[in-house]
C-alpha cells in the first residue's frame, strides 16, 4: 500500500458563533494515499469544506492532528502555512476565481511569483501548465473571453503550475454543464493517475463518484462512510480509507 | 519588482475611479505646491525691500509716536554705526486726492546715499538733492503711477503739518517697487518756522551698521541708551520692521499654511477612501491570493504599493504642472513681456525643491492612506474571508 500523503487523526473543528459553539467537524480520522483521486461528499453543512480547509492548511483544527506530506499543520503560523501552501497545495474553486485583469497565462504565472524563478522561467512553466490542460492557444486571452469550462481549466493549470503534492478542488464542476464537468473530472483523474498528484475534491455531484478512487461521506461533521469510487474499483486494491 | 506589473494592472482595473482619484490628488498637489511658495516668497519680498544691516530705531510706543531729533546725533555715536538718517512723516496728499497714496518723508539729504546705498540712487541725483532746497527724490513706482517726469514740479498737501509745499523732482529711486517720496528735512523745517513752529522731532531713525555681526550689538546699545528716558525706543532690523509692519501678511501666511495642511488632509482622505474601496471590491481575489500562498506581507505590500503609485504619479503630475507654469512665467517675463523681470515675485514661483517636496508629500499621502486598508486585508484570517466570499 502506498504511503499516506494525508493523515487526519481525531480532528475536530469548532466555530464560535455568538454565544454558541458550532461543531463543524467531530473526531474525524482518515488517511489518503499519494496519487489518489478522492471525493468528499455529503449534504450541505456536513463539514466537507471545513475538512478541505484543514487539509489545505487554510484553517487549523480545534483538536486532533492534521499531517500532510509529512508536515503537521496544527502548529504552523499563518505565514508559515501560506509558504507551505504555495509549495505543496494547488487550489481549485467552484467559481474559478481567476484575476480578471490578468491574461490566462498571467493567472497561471501568479503562484510562481512566490518562487525565486525569473520571469522567463515562470512564463515557460505557465505555458507548459496551460498546454497540459489543453489551453496553450488561449494563453493571451482574458478570463472574460473564456468559457466556464476553459476558465476552470486555467484554474487547474494555476493549481498545478508549482508541481504541488496535493490538489484541492472545492466543487470544481458545480458551475459547469455536464459536458464541461466531465472534461474537468477527466482532467483531474489524469492528474492523479498519470502525474501521481493527490486530488481531493468536494462535490455534490453524485456522478462524480464514478470518476474518483475513494469517497468519504460526511454528515453533520462526522465521517459516516468510506467507499471505493468508480475509478477506485478499477484500481483495486483500495488505497485509502479510515486508518 | 516582480509584483509591479500586477500592481499596475490593478490600478487600471477601474479606470474612471483611478482617473478621478488621480485628478483630485493632482489638483490638490498643484495647490499645495503653489501654497508652499508663500512663506519663502513673502520672506524674499521682505528681503528684497529691506537690508540686513539697516536698523530701524523708533518710539517704543509705536512708529506713530515721535522721538526727539537730538536722538539722531546720539545714535550716530554708537560704535559700529556707519550712517544715520532721521525721517519725518510728511503724509503728503497729491492734488485733489485728499488722501495719502504714497509714503512721503522729510529726511537728511546728506546721508541718504550712506544709509540706503542698496537703492542704487545716482550720485548726481543725490548731489542735486543736497543742493536744491525744494528737491525731491521719488520712487519709480510712484513716478510711474502719476506719470511724473524728472524736472517736473509737484505740490503736496501735508495731512500732518499745516503746510502745502511745491517740489521739483530731481531724480528717482531706480526700483519698480519703490513708492518713496523724499524731501529735504530743512525745507519742511523752514516752512514750519514761517508759521512759528519748530521741527524738533523725528519719526524713525534709520541706522546703517558697518558690519552685519554688529547689528545685534548696535540695537542693544540703542535701546539701552534711551532706557528710562521720556521716549524709550525699540530697535529692529529693517526686515523685522517690515515684517511687523506687514503683520497681517504673516497671518495670511499662517492661514495659507493651515489651508495647505487641510488640502493635504483632504487628499489623504480621498486616497484612503479609494484604497478602502479597492480592497473591499477585491475581497474575493485577496482571499484567493492568500489561499494559493501569498503571505500577509506580500498582500500588504502590493495594496500599499497601489496607493503609493497612484498618489505619487498623480501628485507628481500636479507638482510638475506648477513647475511648468512657473517656467513659462519665467520665460515670458524674460522675453515676450518686453524683458520685464519678475523680480521679488520670483519667490512665488515653484522651484525644483518645492516640486520634490510635493512629490515626496504625495508618496507619503499614498503610503499613509494605503496602510490601514492594506493592513486590515492582510491580517484577516484567510479561512474567515473564504467563508464570507464563497
Amino acid at each position: 500500500m502506498p504511503e499516506p500523503l494525508i493523515a487526519l487523526r481525531d480532528v475536530s473543528r469548532v466555530y464560535r458563533r455568538g454565544a454558541d459553539d458550532v461543531h463543524a467537524l467531530e473526531h474525524v480520522s482518515l488517511t489518503i494515499a499519494g496519487g489518489l483521486f478522492a471525493a468528499l461528499m455529503g449534504p450541505s453543512g456536513s463539514g466537507k469544506s471545513t475538512l478541505l480547509n484543514l487539509l489545505s492548511g487554510i484553517d487549523r483544527p480545534s483538536g486532533g492532528d492534521v499531517v500532510v506530506a509529512g508536515k503537521r499543520l496544527n502548529d504552523l503560523s499563518e505565514d508559515a502555512l501560506a509558504r507551505w501552501r504555495s509549495r505543496h497545495v494547488g487550489l481549485i474553486f467552484q467559481f474559478y476565481n481567476l484575476i480578471p485583469v490578468l491574461s490566462a497565462l498571467e493567472n497561471v504565472e501568479l503562484p510562481l511569483l512566490l518562487t525565486a524563478l525569473d520571469r522567463r522561467e515562470r512564463l515557460a512553466r505557465a505555458r507548459l501548465a496551460l498546454d497540459v490542460v489543453g489551453l496553450g492557444a488561449r494563453a493571451a486571452h482574458a478570463p472574460a473571453e473564456l468559457s466556464g469550462g476553459e476558465q476552470q481549466r486555467v484554474a487547474i493549470a494555476r493549481a498545478i503550475v508549482t508541481d504541488p503534492d496535493l490538489i484541492i478542488a472545492d466543487e470544481p464542476t458545480g458551475d459547469l454543464d455536464a459536458r464541461n464537468a466531465d472534461q474537468i473530472l477527466r482532467l483531474l483523474l489524469e492528474l492523479s493517475h498519470e502525474l501521481q498528484k493527490t486530488v481531493v475534491m468536494v462535490t455534490h455531484d453524485p456522478r462524480a463518484s464514478e470518476w474518483v478512487d475513494i469517497v468519504f461521506h460526511l454528515e453533520k461533521g462526522v465521517l459516516k462512510e468510506t467507499y471505493a469510487g468508480g475509478a477506485g474499483k478499477a484500481r483495486a486494491p483500495a488505497t485509502g480509507g479510515p486508518p | 519588482m516582480k509584483y509591479l506589473p500586477f500592481v499596475f494592472r490593478n490600478l487600471f482595473r477601474n479606470k474612471l475611479r483611478t482617473a478621478l482619484t488621480g485628478g483630485a490628488i493632482g489638483l490638490a498637489m498643484l495647490l499645495v505646491c503653489f501654497f508652499m511658495t508663500m512663506p519663502g516668497g513673502i520672506d524674499r519680498l521682505l528681503s528684497e525691500i529691506s537690508s540686513n544691516v539697516r536698523v530701524s530705531v523708533h518710539n517704543k510706543g509705536g512708529v506713530v509716536y515721535d522721538l526727539p531729533s537730538a536722538y539722531v546725533q546720539r545714535v550716530r555715536g554708537i560704535p559700529g554705526v556707519a550712517a544715520v538718517n532721521g525721517e519725518v512723516w510728511f503724509g503728503g496728499a497729491y492734488e485733489d486726492e485728499g488722501i495719502v497714496t504714497f509714503p512721503s518723508f522729510a529726511i537728511d539729504p546728506d546721508t541718504v546715499g550712506a544709509v540706503w546705498p542698496d537703492y542704487g540712487i545716482d550720485p548726481l541725483v543725490l548731489e542735486k538733492f543736497r543742493r536744491q532746497r525744494d528737491a525731491v527724490i521719488v520712487g519709480r513706482e510712484t513716478m510711474k503711477k502719476y506719470r511724473w517726469r524728472i524736472g517736473q514740479q509737484v505740490s503736496l498737501v501735508s495731512t500732518i503739518w499745516p503746510v502745502t509745499l511745491a517740489f521739483k523732482i530731481v531724480g528717482e529711486i531706480p526700483n519698480d517697487r519703490a513708492p518713496h517720496f523724499w524731501m529735504q528735512r530743512e525745507y519742511l523745517a523752514q516752512a514750519l518756522e514761517a508759521q512759528d513752529r519748530q521741527l524738533d522731532t523725528v519719526g524713525t531713525i534709520w541706522v546703517r551698521v558697518a558690519d552685519p555681526t554688529l547689528v545685534h550689538d548696535v540695537m542693544t546699545r540703542a535701546v539701552a541708551m534711551f532706557r528710562n528716558s521720556p521716549a524709550e525706543v525699540n530697535a529692529e532690523t529693517e526686515k523685522s520692521f517690515f515684517a511687523s509692519f506687514f503683520g497681517s501678511l504673516q497671518s495670511f501666511v499662517q492661514i495659507i499654511l493651515v489651508v495647505t495642511g487641510l488640502v493635504a488632509l483632504c487628499v489623504l482622505c480621498i486616497a484612503a477612501n479609494t484604497a478602502s474601496m479597492a480592497v473591499r471590491e477585491r475581497s474575493r481575489e485577496i482571499a484567493v491570493l492568500r489561499a494559493i500562498g501569498f503571505g500577509r506581507g506580500v498582500i500588504f505590500g502590493m495594496l500599499v504599493a497601489e496607493s503609493v503609485v497612484l498618489a505619487t504619479a498623480a501628485g507628481s503630475a500636479g507638482a510638475l504642472l506648477t513647475y511648468a507654469f512657473s517656467a513659462m512665467i519665467r520665460t515670458l517675463s524674460g522675453s515676450s513681456m518686453g524683458g520685464t523681470e519678475v523680480g521679488a515675485l520670483t519667490g512665488f514661483l515653484v522651484t525644483r525643491e518645492i516640486v520634490a517636496r510635493g512629490i515626496a508629500l504625495s508618496a507619503v499621502v499614498g503610503l499613509v492612506a494605503g496602510i490601514a486598508p492594506a493592513w486590515g486585508a492582510a491580517r484577516r484570517p484567510v479561512a474567515e474571508t473564504l467563508r464570507e466570499v464563497f
